[in-house]
């Protein structure tokens, strides 16, 4: 092989794996250095710029939607394993199944609307502007969540709360 | 000048020393000769191909370093902005995941 080719070629590999090596260890060393413990507030605090003040009340309204969203999510739960049972047992949806359906659907709602109440109660402790914007990103996650409810009702259910 | 080449006796001796050693005779056009080879090989090397000129330009220390300086920069900037970008999403989905558990979905 043209000895010019093998060192082009050489050189543009070389290139190629110091550029791919350099990218992989700056987002590495990034998103490791960046990372936030599970369930901490670091995000809202630092994407809505919060002081102190602010975030000790966020903390506060966190630490309490928590705990009832906890025990909203354990009768979630429950409901769903007694539409499960009821549609176990028949090829139809019968009207028993119906009213567990009807029943879990208000749960479901009665969890949602807390949750956009507690949206409403951070944003209300947030400078105007940047609950605006918190308000506008978690409604539009709200609404996000009712979309893809058909779907994930099929996956088993869990209870995913990290507590700060 | 020393005293020895004064000495017409030496004198003598060194014309007669050169006359026994004859000096071969140059090829015509040797001085000439003799410039172009040295000009010749003080001239840079003519690429015969775009190829060969971009495999000398290459294999140039400074072009190697500033290369390389620029890749390891640039790749590093990218994999940090792009990583603290990842690290934001992961941070946003984590608070999310927070206050709309799975049981909810």
């Amino acid at each position: 092989m043209n000895r010019s080719l093998v060192i082009v070629l050489g050189a543009l590999a070389f290139g190629a794996a110091l550029f791919c090596g350099s990218y992989a260890a700056g987002q590495r060393l990034c998103r490791v250095c960046v990372a936030q413990p599970a369930g901490s507030l670091d995000w809202v605090r630092r994407e809505f710029h919060l002081n102190n003040a602010e975030m000790a009340r966020i903390q506060t309204l966190h630490e309490n939607y928590l705990s009832q969203c906890a025990a909203m999510c354990r009768i979630v739960t429950a409901k769903k394993q007694e539409v499960a049972a009821v549609l176990g047992n028949t090829t139809n949806v019968n009207p028993v199944a119906e009213q567990k359906l009807a029943e879990l659907a208000a749960c479901r709602a009665r969890c949602q609307s807390r949750m956009l109440q507690y949206f409403v109660e951070v944003s209300g402790v947030m400078p105007p502007a940047e609950g605006r914007r918190y308000l506008a990103q978690m409604q539009n996650f709200t609404l996000g969540l009712q979309e893809g409810n058909a779907q994930s009702t099929l996956e088993p259910a869990g209870h995913e709360h990290h507590q700060p | 000048m020393n005293k020895e080449n004064q000495n017409p006796a030496d004198a003598r001796l060194g014309a007669l020393l050169r006359a026994s050693r004859p000096s071969p005779s140059l090829p015509p056009r040797f001085p000439e000769s003799v410039w172009r080879r040295i000009e010749d090989a003080a001239a840079p090397v003519k690429p015969e191909s775009w190829l060969d000129a971009l495999a000398m330009l290459v294999l140039r220390p400074r072009f190697t370093f500033a290369t390389v300086a620029v890749l390891v920069l640039a790749g590093a900037f990218l994999g940090a902005y792009h990583g603290t970008q990842a690290a934001r999403q992961d941070a946003q989905a984590q608070y999310l995941a927070a206050v709309a558990p799975a049981a909810l979905r």
